[in-house]
């Protein structure tokens, strides 16, 4: 390269980068040679510069051996282009100006790289740690969790003013060549400013931006990704989250936690027959409570009925209202005991719960039988492993209340049937959401 | 199409099925359910019937479960009963937890009452699986009696018939759907259990038999028995036997009876009755060895021989057929008269019963 | 085994419930039902059997792809202008007699509209995805209601109330002459296999002639079943007299320990699903049919026309036919069904047969 265009590229690049207090702009002498390195101080660890670039420096004395080793040192890449080199910069390469070339060193602080415990799915036993929030510990742990050599990394970036690095990673052996292009293309397509973390994927996959159901998991445990990796699936992990999605993704994905391998078979059949069970009464229960009261009461057998009808007779309003009231206090205590910090949390769920459920009854605002249901939906509604799926079930049961409470019995079966063709609908990168048996159409 | 936009759409669906409902909402707060319906021949009245319905009164509380209250009417049919009846409570009336339908024998003795067990059935609301028995001395006797330890009106009366709480085979009770059943198909005929309201509780151990439209017979306890071992239904019961001084009684717990119809060609037709019984000896008025069980088995199946062709022969007299032999004729012949036939054949046909007794042991002690 | 084809056949058999089937049988249980059910197995085997050997021969196609090139334009009308007309029909049928029901036993209160919109809403939305997302909802359906509905069988027929008399009794009357409508009526358990006109898309390999042998125990246990258990239950001479025979003999069944005593509300939440699914199933082939008649592909516009005129239809239905009426109506209609299907299957079989060789 000329030395003017050397220069140039120097200037240009020094006048693209504001002048701000961490941008460091540096000569480096010996007797033979010289060295200029630009980097902002703050994003680049300072160390490594120390060690891999001004130790050597001085300590080679000829410059062509120097030039030698920077060309082969792994930390460093030539350059390329000048929008390229920008884009380094700002997170965290240096450049370095020797002789008559340009190149880029990698000296990117990895920070927020501890490994963290897995707050949201947890385990009884199995590994206990999840992602970190750094990209290259995240893939790391990948690698360690999943030796193949067939494992395939692939790394983009997502936000226009983000620019989140984003890795792509597949098992090129399993995973399905036509998902893979489908998801390049998917993330290639995504138009927002500010990408933060894998989550924002699930309403970016509709075109309405409004989703209700997933379509891909959110997962913080790197041996879900490993065993999913081995299933064929597709990884994305997104820098600076702990999380990583994990797509294609189905029904039954979102039922199962990593516990099911930990257990043995048949407690882990119970457990998931216990899941589904409760993934019914979530939905079903609020409905058909008021379908029951207010449509047909001959469906329960007569001594059940009246002692329901004997708990109804203080409440001044009708079943759906009662069943709206306590389901929207026990949204209020749920969202209250996330938002609070955890040294407090069970005393909101103590209060709310016990408390004010014992007070409602005496009172005669609403009967017994609506509190064992209300907690009853609630505790079931948590047997869900995954949250994002979870959250999607909380929106659901009030479909089919409202069917419930406009038709009856016929409104809580249809209602019911309705989500289960929506989400029989839904498909995720060319896999269907829900079916019965779950096989991938390419295979048969 | 476009013109609304998505949610517009499903606001104006949602209005309009609003607009469309316009009720069917009611709490169950604010019905009225029937548990029980009586139905009398109305006394000192120019109307024919007198209905009463007994209504669960619901209770916040636990300490009274019981309350009910009892409302009559009297009118010319069931269905113009009801309509004043409404009028008399401040709650929709439900009918769907009505479970017992008594008929005061009065009423089942007379003529011309197929509207009254039609009506029944013709409800859509009323369950097919209403107990249905006659009542003595009336209708709303029995349903004013209030056992003590009912959990909710009429539990007692559900309990006994339902034979959830006590099983015995003195009760045989009856669903309105079998007995609508019975009052058409040719060659069965219905019978429905004998409920004598006494002071606090109940007496259910007769029942009375009908021809295709009232009341013929009653039975008593014993032949109430017998005609429960020949229908096969219950199996628990005791039967007494006495041989020589010894009286003994034997616990059953299996009864099995066959029976088939004979018509031989050119000498007269005859019912073999096989009536197979399993049991264990449960009390005896002197000590009875075991080896001499045999002579006991003997004897008992001799009493019971002679008892069912009693009750059987009892039965044919009154040209009644409870057990369905006619209908058993009438399945195992292809010919389209076999009705007619039979009708010929039964009034002059025999009884052969032939039991077989066994006594298992005698208990924990010889 | 194909399950894909099973679950078609059997979805027919499990909705007859509704369409009559058992109420025509037992009106003619004197007069030549059982010699005609008898007679209606082979009939429907036979069926089924040209049928899909002719189907197999494409592959993963609906009619409107297997026609697409055909030249013979008058025979392509009237293969799918007519199976859409006999598929269309059987789901307002099905749907405007389990309205009926409804209204009768469930929601009485409730206006027969608003009960047929929520109905509609579903169906809707429903029989507008694809072939293969309709199979799953299928699949799901069946999966969740038949243990229960087998379930309900299996109690009918140890109940102590079951007379077998009274079925012996209609047993006696075999060698009476077979009336057509009982024919018809029986085959129409059978006539499941006719949905492979669209759902042959989803239908992979071939069909194997061992279904056809469990389409004929499933078959013949099922007419008998739902002939036979509510005469054993109302009696040979009384079971006639009942509107809907299935609804009241489930009303005669009573679960001694579950919270929900009266079996007849459990068997109209299975059938609730049921009914959803077979009109759905039904529509989704008339509304595909449709969509193959037209050369072009089909705008939204003319979509939501299609749909706007299948519910102007149910809601004309809804409000015209009385159950009666209808009962009396579909009795014609089954045969004209039968006989259609005889034309269809044969002009289909032959022209195939021209085709290929």
């Amino acid at each position: 390269m000329a030395i003017n265009q050397v220069q140039s590229i120097k200037d240009s690049l020094k006048n693209k980068i504001r002048p701000a207090e961490d941008v460091v702009f540096k000569e480096f002498h010996t007797k033979e040679k010289y060295i200029e390195a630009l980097y902002i101080k703050t994003i680049s660890d300072e160390t490594i510069i120390q060690d891999k670039l001004l130790k050597p420096f001085f300590e080679i004395s000829s410059p062509d051996l120097f030039l030698d080793y920077l060309q082969s040192s792994p930390l460093v890449i030539s350059f390329e282009s000048e929008q390229k080199s920008l884009d380094e910069v700002i997170k965290g390469t240096a450049i370095l100006f020797y002789q008559n070339s340009i190149f880029l060193f990698d000296s990117k602080v990895d920070r927020n790289n501890s490994v963290l415990d897995t707050t949201v799915e947890t385990t009884i036993q199995g590994p206990q740690s999840g992602f970190s929030e750094s990209l290259p510990t995240n893939l790391g742990l990948i690698r360690k969790r999943y030796p193949q050599t067939s494992l395939n990394v692939e790394s983009t970036t997502v936000g226009t003013v983000s620019k989140t690095d984003v890795m792509i990673i597949h098992d090129a052996m399993r995973a399905d060549p036509d998902t893979v292009t489908r998801i390049k293309q998917f993330l290639a397509s995504i138009d927002v400013h500010m990408f933060q973390t894998g989550e924002q994927l699930l309403d970016i996959i509709k075109k309405s931006n409004r989703a209700l159901v997933p379509v891909m998991l959110v997962t913080e445990r790197p041996d879900r990704v490993a065993v999913n990796l081995a299933a064929g699936k597709i990884i994305i992990l997104v820098s600076g989250s702990p999380f990583a999605v994990v797509l294609p993704t189905v029904m039954k994905d979102f039922m199962s936690s990593m516990e099911d391998i930990y257990q043995t078979y048949w407690v882990t059949k119970f457990l998931q027959i216990l899941r589904y069970i409760g993934f019914l009464t979530s939905l079903v229960l609020p409905g058909l409570y008021v379908a029951v009261t207010s449509y047909n009461p001959e469906l329960f057998r007569v001594q059940l009925a009246l002692s329901i009808a004997g708990s109804r007779m203080s409440v001044p309003y009708p079943s759906f209202i009662e069943v709206l009231l306590m389901l929207f206090m026990m949204e209020m205590l749920t969202e209250a005991s996330i938002r609070l910090p955890k040294a407090i949390g069970p005393t909101a769920t103590t209060v709310g719960g016990l408390i004010l459920g014992q007070a409602a009854t005496e009172a005669g605002l609403v009967s017994n039988i609506m509190i064992i249901i209300t907690s009853s939906v609630a505790i079931s509604n948590f047997v869900i492993p995954i949250n994002a799926f979870s959250f999607t079930l909380r929106i659901m049961k009030y479909f089919v209340l409202a069917l419930g409470t406009l038709f009856g019995l016929v409104g809580v079966v249809v209602g019911f049937f309705m989500l289960i063709a929506y989400m029989v609908k839904l498909d995720s990168f060319g896999e269907p959401f829900l079916t019965l048996i779950q096989s991938k159409p390419s295979k048969e | 199409m476009k013109l609304f936009g998505k949610w517009g759409w499903m606001v104006i669906i949602l209005l309009s099925i609003f607009l469309l409902n316009g009720c069917g909402f009611k709490d169950i707060d604010k019905r009225f359910f029937v548990v029980s319906i009586g139905v009398d021949i109305a006394k000192n009245s120019p109307k024919k019937y007198l209905v009463s319905l007994k209504f669960a009164v619901p209770s916040p509380s636990k300490d009274n479960p019981n309350e009910f209250a009892i409302v009559s009417e009297s009118a010319d049919s069931m269905s113009e009963a009801v309509r004043i009846i409404k009028t008399k409570v401040d709650k929709e009336v439900d009918f769907s937890h009505a479970k017992v339908i008594v008929l005061s024998e009065d009423v089942v003795k007379e003529k011309g009452n197929a509207g009254i067990y039609y009506w029944f059935s013709r409800r859509r609301d009323i369950q097919g699986i209403a107990w249905t028995a006659i009542a003595k001395p009336s209708a709303l006797a029995v349903l004013k009696v209030n056992p003590k330890g009912e959990s909710m009106p009429s539990n007692a009366l559900l309990l006994s018939l339902g034979k959830e709480g006590s099983e015995t085979p003195y009760v045989i009770s009856e669903f309105i759907f079998d007995m609508k059943y019975k009052l058409i198909e040719r060659g069965i005929d219905p019978i429905l259990p004998i409920i004598e309201a006494k002071k606090d509780h109940f007496e259910i151990n007769t029942v009375g038999l009908f021809n295709k439209s009232r009341m013929m017979l009653t039975l008593n306890p014993e032949e109430t028995k017998i005609l429960n071992f020949l229908r096969g239904r219950e199996e628990k019961s005791a039967s007494k036997v006495t041989k020589g001084n010894t009286t003994i009684v034997i616990d059953t717990h299996k009864v099995k009876t066959k029976y088939k119809i004979h018509t031989p060609r050119g000498k007269a037709p005859f019912i073999k009755v096989n009536v197979s019984v399993e049991g264990t000896l449960e009390e005896a008025t002197r000590r009875v060895p075991n080896e001499n069980l045999s002579t006991y088995e003997k004897a008992t199946e001799k009493s019971l021989n002679r008892e069912v062709e009693k009750v059987l022969v009892k039965i044919q007299k009154a040209n009644l057929d409870p057990i369905g032999f006619g209908l058993r004729y009438r399945s195992r012949h292809f010919n389209n008269d076999d009705w007619e036939q039979w009708k010929r054949i039964y009034p002059a046909i025999t009884f052969k019963v032939k039991t077989k007794v066994q006594i298992a042991d005698t208990g924990l002690i010889e | 085994m194909n399950r894909y084809y099973l679950y078609l056949v059997l979805l027919n058999m499990l909705a007859n419930v509704i369409i009559f089937v058992p109420k025509i049988l037992i009106e003619y249980r004197y007069k030549g039902a059982v010699m005609g059910i008898l007679i209606a197995v082979p009939i429907g085997i036979v069926l089924n059997y040209f049928y899909t050997k002719t189907i197999t021969k494409f592959p993963e196609q609906g009619l409107p792809e297997i026609t697409a090139d055909s030249k013979h334009r008058w025979l392509k009308i009237l293969h799918l202008g007519g199976f859409q007309i006999i598929w269309f029909s059987a789901g307002l049928i099905t749907l405007i007699g389990f309205i009926d029901i409804l209204s009768r036993f469930v929601n009485p209160e409730m206006p027969k509209l608003s009960l047929l919109a929520i109905y509609l809403a579903a169906i809707f939305l429903i029989i507008q995805l694809p072939t293969d997302r309709v199979m799953y909802i299928l699949e799901i359906v069946l999966f969740l209601n038949l243990p229960l509905i087998g379930f309900i069988i299996f109690k009918a027929f140890t109940n102590e109330f079951l007379s077998w008399d009274s079925i012996l009794e209609v047993g006696t009357h075999i060698f009476e002459r077979p009336s057509l409508k009982s024919i018809a009526a029986a085959t129409y358990c059978f006539s499941g296999y006719a949905n492979l006109i669209i759902f042959n898309r989803v239908i992979k390999g071939k069909l194997k002639n061992w279904n056809l042998i469990v389409i004929f125990f499933l078959g013949l246990v099922n007419l008998f079943t739902t002939f036979l258990i509510p005469i054993g239950f109302h009696g040979s001479d009384g079971a006639q007299q009942y509107l809907y025979p299935w609804i009241s003999t489930s009303d005669s069944l009573r679960l001694t320990y579950s919270p929900i005593e009266r079996v007849i509300f459990l068997f109209l939440m299975f059938y609730m699903s049921i009914t959803l699914i077979s009109v759905s199933v039904h529509w989704h082939i008339a509304f595909e049919l449709l969509k193959g008649t037209f050369k072009e592909k089909v705008s939204n516009k003319k979509n939501w026309l299609v749909l706007a005129s299948f519910a102007g239809c149910s809601i004309v239905g809804v409000i015209f036919l009385n159950a009666l009426l209808l009962d009396k109506l579909t009795v014609y209609w089954m045969i004209v069904r039968l006989g259609f299907e005889i034309i269809l299957v044969g002009s289909f079989f032959f022209w195939a047969r021209r085709r290929t060789t």
